[in-house]
């Protein structure tokens, strides 16, 4: 500006006048600061000018928000905002609540449908714990099902309690109320689901126009007996299902749903709908499962039955099966044990029962039939398990009658006591102490008719048996159609009539009576009609020569028997020389002195 | 189907058209849903009819229930000349509400046409106005299946 001024100054500022000076202060303002002002001037007017500063004020507004966030200092933004943006969704809501509502529709679903799950499992947990004390039997069948089936008991008692199935679904036109789609289960009657959904869609409005001031809130449900109509709705269309029974608050989720996917799915053929139902024939795959879930939920379910579940229901099964199998093999051993002890001599049963798993026995036992308790042990039965009540009593059973005889009588050792039909028999060798008191007892045993001694021997004469035995071997041989005895046997003839006195000497000692038989044979040669007096005069031969060498006659017999008892077969000589012979046999015979052995009888006592 | 009270709209269902539900639902929903399938164009039509309770001075017609309406049915009893005024004021606020939908006119009773207080003249003016008038007898049956007809054809074309 200076250096303007000066050159300025030759064209002589001494003839200028002041208004020239202003003039000229304004032409050089005007040069100097010209552009800056029309610059200013603009920018005023652009400040100035409401609807210039809206335009600019637009044009960044959007990019000036987008850069506030990117700062990061986007609360004050919002706290900004916040007032504006509730005023304006409140004007809009109060200008119509439908824009809001169905822009919402498919996040507030969702959202809701999250927050109910959850509130209705925090429910469930604490009806679990509710019920984690019942024990009462149905109780128990609920548990063993949620074992077996893996889910929560609580879930299976819920599912027991609201048994249902949904009979027909109905996917009908919000606006006309016609039918889209309309499903029905198995063997369900219906009537024709046109008028069923325009009536539906009536009801709904009737009950909107009726009871309720909004207009956005609608019918629920209806209920009639255990018929239940579920309704839900979304912004083109209604969900109907007909309910039989309770369905779980689940069962609405399902609707809920199905009715999101097919609004999504659907939404434009929904608004332009003018009453062809065809595109919504394919709707059927969405709205299928809400007929046949719930059918199948239990079958479906059970597949996912845990391992340790199978195990344990496996275990249970093995252990009812075991106890099962412990019961009926107990009831069998007792079965048994009974039919024995029954069966057993000197035991009457006359009553027995099971109570409380103690078998109870009455009945009369003889103190010598077999004791129960080791018949209880033979059976593999625990004698605690069983009260036996046996009262005493006397059996005419004939064990139990050679029990008790043995029992009273000490029979030795070779003395076999036997009882039949009441006779007792003894037979064996015995003391003839042990005969006499035999014979004076054992009438008076109880169960004893009479007794039968006639095999019973006096074991003293045992003593003699050998020298018998030795005697009765001899053989004394004779030659060929002679009664004279062969030469060559007087040692042996000489030791006979030795062995025959010490037989008499010993026998009279034990007052026995002993009878030599002395027997004549012949052999088969000879003429017929002699060979038996010769063997008589054999024998008598053999009785001479003892005689003579002072045997007592009285004890002697001689008898022949001819070719009729041979001691030998006749092939050969040796053995016809055998039958030209004779031979003994020795008997005892009580003393008249001693009780002479022999069947008796005797009358008893009753008892 | 619209129409004021008595002018034979029941009547009309009665005979000609698929019901499941009582007529007790007029007086207590105010609405009775039936069914009637007719041959138009060469399609089978199913048409849903709402019939609405007759207004009177005791129930005010719902206008809720005429939402989503293809068409619908203006019935009038011919021996009875303010059904015709109460129909068309009703038809006023049916249009008001819905906006413009196929209708046409039935002059019910044509039985006792003798008794009729609608003359020609009136019907002519009527059908100058652009309705499809058809003249019904629900009693002898008289062209009530062609209202139905004259309905579907009329929803179809639009």
């Amino acid at each position: 500006m200076a250096e303007q001024a000066t050159r300025r100054a030759p064209t002589g500022p001494t003839q200028e006048t002041p208004t020239d000076k202003q003039r000229d202060y304004e032409e050089l303002r005007r040069l100097i600061v010209g552009p800056e002002k029309e610059g200013i001037a603009a920018i005023e007017d652009r400040l100035e000018n409401v609807e210039r500063r809206t335009e600019d004020v637009s044009t960044v507004v959007a990019e000036a928000i987008q850069l506030r966030r990117e700062k990061g200092d986007d609360h004050a933004l919002a706290e900004a905002l916040a007032p504006t943006i509730q005023a304006t969704l409140r004007e809009s809501v109060r200008r119509d609540p439908h824009v809001l509502a169905d822009a919402l529709f498919p996040v507030m679903g969702p959202a809701i449908r999250k927050s109910i799950t959850e509130t209705l499992r925090s429910m469930l947990e604490s009806f679990n714990e509710a019920l984690e004390h019942s024990l009462s039997l149905q109780g128990m069948q609920w548990r063993i099902e949620a074992m077996r089936t893996g889910k929560s008991f609580a879930e299976i008692a819920i599912m027991h309690s609201l048994l249902f199935r949904v009979e027909q679904v109905f996917l009908i036109h919000k606006e006309t109320g016609l039918v889209l789609n309309h499903l029905v289960a198995p063997s369900v009657a219906t009537q024709d689901p046109d008028m069923i959904a325009g009536m539906l869609t009536a009801i709904q409005q009737f009950v909107r126009d009726s009871f309720s001031s909004k207009s956005t809130e609608s019918l629920g449900s209806l209920n009639v007996g255990e018929l239940e109509v579920w309704l839900e709705e979304s912004p083109d269309a209604v969900l109907a299902a007909v309910i039989r029974g309770h369905a779980p608050q689940d069962y609405r989720l399902a609707m809920n749903e199905a009715l999101e996917n097919i609004q999504r799915h659907y939404g434009p053929a929904l608004s332009q709908f003018k009453g062809d139902a065809g595109p919504f024939r394919s709707a059927e795959e969405k709205l299928a499962p809400l007929l046949e879930t719930h059918y199948k939920q239990g079958n479906g379910e059970s597949k996912k039955t845990p391992k340790a579940a199978i195990v344990v229901g496996a275990l249970l099964g093995a252990l009812v099966l075991g106890w099962i199998v412990y019961s009926t093999y107990l009831i069998l051993q007792w079965r048994k044990f009974l039919h024995a002890l029954d069966h057993q001599p000197g035991i009457v049963l006359v009553s027995h029962s099971n109570s409380g798993g103690k078998f109870q026995i009455q009945g009369f036992r003889d103190p010598y039939s077999a004791d129960p308790s080791k018949l209880l042990s033979d059976a593999n039965l625990d004698p605690k398990d069983a009260d036996l009540q046996l009262a005493p009593y006397y059996s005419l059973d004939d064990a139990i009658v050679g029990r008790r005889s043995a029992e009273i009588l000490h029979p030795p050792a070779g003395v076999k006591l036997a009882s039949k039909n009441g006779q007792l028999v003894a037979e064996g060798a015995a003391p003839p102490q042990w005969i006499a008191e035999f014979e004076a007892h054992a009438p008076w045993i109880a169960g004893v008719t009479s007794i039968d001694d006639s095999r019973l021997d006096n074991s003293d004469l045992a003593v003699l048996k050998p020298l018998k035995t030795t005697i009765e071997s001899v053989v004394v041989l004779f030659p060929v159609g002679s009664a004279q005895i062969e030469t060559g046997q007087d040692d042996k003839l000489a030791q006979i009539g030795k062995d025959f006195q010490d037989l008499l000497t010993q026998a009279a000692r034990l007052h026995e009576s002993v009878t030599v038989e002395v027997t004549g044979h012949t052999d088969s040669t000879g003429i017929e009609g002699t060979n038996l007096p010769l063997s008589q005069d054999r024998a008598d031969a053999v009785r001479s020569h003892f005689l003579r060498h002072g045997i007592k006659p009285a004890n002697m017999r001689t008898v022949g028997v001819g070719t009729s008892q041979p001691l030998h077969s006749e092939d050969t000589e040796e053995g016809r020389q055998y039958n030209r012979s004779v031979t003994f046999r020795i008997a005892f015979t009580p003393l008249p002195v001693t009780a002479s052995p022999g069947a008796r009888s005797s009358a008893l006592s009753g008892n | 189907m619209l129409g004021s009270f008595s002018v034979g709209k029941s009547s009309l269902v009665r005979r000609f058209v698929e019901s499941i539900f009582d007529e007790k639902y007029h007086t207590t929903i105010g609405v009775k849903v039936d069914k009637k399938v007719v041959q138009a164009s060469g399609e089978e039509v199913t048409l849903v009819l709402w019939d609405i309770h007759g207004e009177d001075i005791y129930q005010k017609m719902r206008m809720n229930y005429l939402r989503g309406m293809s068409g619908y049915l203006l019935v009038i009893d011919g021996t009875r000349r303010q059904t015709l005024i109460d129909a068309l004021s009703l038809n006023e606020r049916v249009v008001k509400e819905i906006g413009p939908v196929p209708a046409v006119l039935v002059l019910n009773k044509s039985d006792l046409i003798d008794q009729w207080e609608i003359d020609d003249a009136q019907q002519a003016k009527l059908a100058k106005d652009g309705w499809k008038i058809v003249k019904t007898s629900a009693r002898s049956g008289e062209a009530v299946e062609d209202v139905f007809l004259q309905l579907a054809k009329a929803i179809l074309a639009t």
